[in-house]
C-alpha cells in the first residue's frame, strides 16, 4: 500500500467520523465517531513512519494513550447522562436556554 | 536525580501536592477544608519560591525550555490555581463533602498540564500536556452530578457532555493535523517544519491544528460549548474553566504559531485574523440578549479571546507581550466576576440577571467588587482591563492591522451595553430579598485577591508590563 493510499484511507475514515459526529444524535454513536477520527490520525502517523521514517510510531503510542484516557472519561459522562435521563439521545437532554 | 529535573521543579511540586491530597484522603478521609487549605498553602509556597529560585535551562533533546517565558505562565497558572481552590472550598464543603479529594486532585493535575505548555518545545510534550490539562476538566464539569444550586435545572451531565464532545473532537482534529505536519517535517520537534514552502498536505494539517486549538480557546466558530457548559457546570469550577484552560490554549497557540511556524505566517495569519474578528463580533453581539449571567459571561469570554488573538495576529514581540498582559488581566477579572456571582447565587438561588438585583444593598462590598470587575472587562479607564485592551489594540495598530483595530474599538462600545446591564441590575433597588449575602472566608479571600489585582494593576500597570515584555523577549517573538 502506497503512502498516498494510506493517507486517502485515513482521510476517508476521518471524514466519516466528522460526518457521524455532526449527524448522529446518540451520545454513544458520537463517541464511536470521535474514536474513528482519533484512529484515523494514528493511521497517518504509522503510515508516515513506515514509508518515510521519523518518529511516527512513538507518536502513535502516545496518541493511543490519550485516546484511551479520553474515551474512559467519555463513557463515564454518557453513563451519567443515562442515569439522569434514562436514555442517551443528545437532543432530548438539551435543557440549557438558548 | 538528573540535574535537568530542576526545570520541572514547579510542575513536580504541584504534582506532589495533588498526590498527597489524593493519598491522604484515601488513607483516612479528610475534611474538604483541610485538603483545600493544604493545597492553597502548597501552591502559594511554590509561587513564592519561584520568585527566589528561578528554574532555567533545557530538558534533554530540547523538549522543554525553562526561562522567563515559561516562568511567567507558571506563575500565572499557580495564581489561577490558588484562586480556583479558594473559590471552590465552601462549595466543596457544603455540596460534595464526601468526595473533595478527587476534585482537588483533578484541578491540580489540570494545572500541571497548563503549566507545562509554555515551555514545551516538542509536539509529544505539548500534546500530552494539553490533554493533561483538558481531560480532568470533563470530569470536573460533571462533578456536581445531581446537586446543583437549588431551584435550577440540573444541567451538569449536559454541560459535561457538550464540553467533552467538542473537546474530544478538537483533540482528534489536532492529532490528525499533527500527523500530516510531522509526516511532512519528519521530526517531532516544534520547529521541525524548517522550509517556508510546504506540501499542500502539511498546510492542511497546520490549519487543522489551528482549528483544534480554537476549540479550547472557545474562539468562533468553535465556541458553541461555551455558554451551555458555563450554565450547567458548578460555578466555582466554571470560574477556573473560564480562565486557566483558555490561557493554556492561548499559550499553546502562541508557542506553535510563533515558535514552530513563524515562517509559514502567510498560511495561518489570515485564518487567525478571521477567527479573531469573528470572535469579537459574535461574542459581543450574542452576549447582548442573554438573561443568565453565566451565559452572558460565556459570550463575553468568547469576545475577550478575540481581543487577545488580535495581539497574536500582530506577530511581533510587543504583540506577544501585550497578549500576556491581557491574559493576566483577564484571569483576575473573570475569576472575580464568577466568584462574586457564585456567592450571590448561593444565597439567592439562581444565576439569572434579575436574581442579582439589589446586590449592592444586600452586600455593598460584593456589589462594589462586581461593579469594578465588570467595568474592567468593559475596559473603563483605571481598571486593569482598560490597559489590557488599549495595549492589545496599540500593538495591532503598530503591526498595521487597522481593520482588526477598528472592529475591536467599535465592538468594545457594543460591549458596554451588556456589561453595564450587569452593573445596573446590581444597583437596582427592588431586589427580591434584603438579606445580606453570606460568603465563606475562603471565597471572600479569593474575591479580595482578585479585587486587589484588578485595582493594583489598573493603577500601576508598569511592573506587570515590564515582566510581560521580559517574558516576550525571552520567547523571541515573531520571525
Amino acid at each position: 500500500m502506497t503512502l498516498e493510499n494510506c493517507i486517502l484511507l485515513a482521510t476517508l475514515l476521518f471524514a466519516i467520523g466528522v460526518y457521524g459526529l455532526l449527524t448522529r444524535r446518540q451520545a454513544v454513536a458520537m463517541l464511536l465517531c470521535v474514536e474513528l477520527m482519533l484512529n484515523a490520525s494514528n493511521l497517518v502517523f504509522v503510515a508516515f513512519a513506515r514509508h518515510a521514517g521519523g518518529p511516527g510510531q512513538i507518536l502513535a503510542m502516545f496518541a493511543l494513550a490519550i485516546t484511551v484516557a479520553e474515551v474512559a472519561v467519555g463513557l463515564a459522562i454518557v453513563l451519567l447522562l443515562y442515569r439522569r435521563h434514562g436514555h442517551t439521545a443528545v437532543d432530548a437532554a438539551s435543557e440549557a436556554r438558548e | 536525580m538528573p540535574p535537568w529535573i530542576q526545570v520541572f521543579a514547579l510542575e513536580l511540586a504541584v504534582t506532589a501536592t495533588a498526590l498527597v491530597v489524593l493519598v491522604c484522603d484515601a488513607l483516612r478521609p479528610c475534611r474538604a477544608r483541610t485538603l483545600a487549605w493544604f493545597s492553597v498553602a502548597a501552591l502559594a509556597t511554590a509561587l513564592c519560591t519561584s520568585f527566589v529560585v528561578e528554574p532555567a535551562g533545557t530538558a534533554p533533546h530540547g523538549v522543554y525550555a525553562a526561562g522567563p517565558w515559561s516562568l511567567f505562565f507558571e506563575r500565572l497558572f499557580l495564581a489561577a490555581g490558588i484562586l480556583g481552590v479558594l473559590g471552590s472550598l465552601d462549595w466543596l464543603e457544603s455540596r460534595v463533602a464526601r468526595r473533595p479529594a478527587e476534585y482537588l486532585f483533578l484541578m491540580l493535575m489540570s494545572l500541571v498540564g497548563a503549566m507545562l505548555l509554555a515551555g514545551a518545545r516538542d509536539w509529544v510534550l505539548l500534546v500530552v500536556a494539553f490533554e493533561l490539562m483538558g481531560i480532568p476538566l470533563y470530569v470536573l464539569a460533571a462533578y456536581a452530578k445531581l446537586d446543583g444550586p437549588p431551584g435550577e435545572p440540573q444541567l451538569a451531565a449536559e454541560a459535561a457532555l457538550k464540553l467533552y464532545v467538542t473537546g474530544a473532537a478538537s483533540t482528534a482534529l489536532t492529532l490528525f493535523g499533527l500527523a500530516l505536519v510531522i509526516g511532512a517535517g519528519g521530526s517531532s520537534s516544534l520547529a521541525g517544519l524548517a522550509s517556508p514552502d510546504v506540501a499542500p498536505l502539511a498546510s492542511a494539517g497546520m490549519l487543522l491544528v489551528l482549528a483544534g486549538f480554537g476549540f479550547k480557546l472557545g474562539a468562533v466558530p468553535f465556541h458553541m460549548w461555551v455558554p451551555d457548559t458555563y450554565q450547567g457546570a458548578p460555578t466555582p469550577f466554571v470560574a477556573f474553566l473560564s480562565v486557566a484552560p483558555k490561557a493554556g490554549g492561548l499559550v499553546a497557540l502562541v508557542v506553535v504559531l510563533l515558535h514552530g511556524w513563524p515562517r509559514h505566517h502567510e498560511l495561518w495569519a489570515p485564518a487567525l485574523g478571521v477567527i479573531a474578528a469573528a470572535s469579537m463580533v459574535v461574542g459581543n453581539l450574542f452576549a447582548l440578549p442573554q438573561r443568565d449571567a453565566r451565559r452572558l459571561l460565556g459570550y463575553s469570554g468568547v469576545a475577550q479571546m478575540g481581543y487577545v488573538l488580535v495581539a497574536v495576529c500582530a506577530r511581533s514581540e510587543s504583540g506577544v507581550a501585550m497578549a500576556l498582559f491581557f491574559l493576566v488581566s483577564y484571569v483576575f477579572t473573570n475569576f472575580g466576576v464568577f466568584l462574586v456571582l457564585h456567592a450571590a447565587a448561593e444565597n439567592s438561588g439562581g444565576h439569572a440577571l434579575d436574581q442579582i438585583t439589589g446586590l449592592s444593598r444586600r452586600s455593598p462590598w460584593l456589589g462594589a467588587a462586581l461593579l469594578l470587575f465588570v467595568l474592567s472587562l468593559a475596559g473603563i479607564p483605571f481598571a486593569v482591563g482598560f490597559w489590557a485592551k488599549l495595549f492589545v489594540l496599540l500593538a495591532a495598530f503598530e503591526a498595521g492591522l487597522v481593520g482588526l483595530v477598528v472592529t475591536g474599538v467599535v465592538l468594545s462600545v457594543v460591549a458596554l451595553f451588556y456589561y453595564l446591564s450587569v452593573a445596573r441590575s446590581t444597583f437596582m433597588a427592588d431586589g427580591r430579598s434584603a438579606e445580606p449575602v453570606r460568603a465563606g472566608l475562603a471565597l471572600r479571600a479569593a474575591i479580595s485577591l482578585c479585587l486587589a489585582a484588578v485595582l493594583g494593576l489598573g493603577l500601576w500597570p508598569g511592573p506587570l508590563l515590564a515582566q510581560a515584555r521580559l517574558a516576550a523577549a525571552a520567547f523571541g517573538g515573531g520571525p
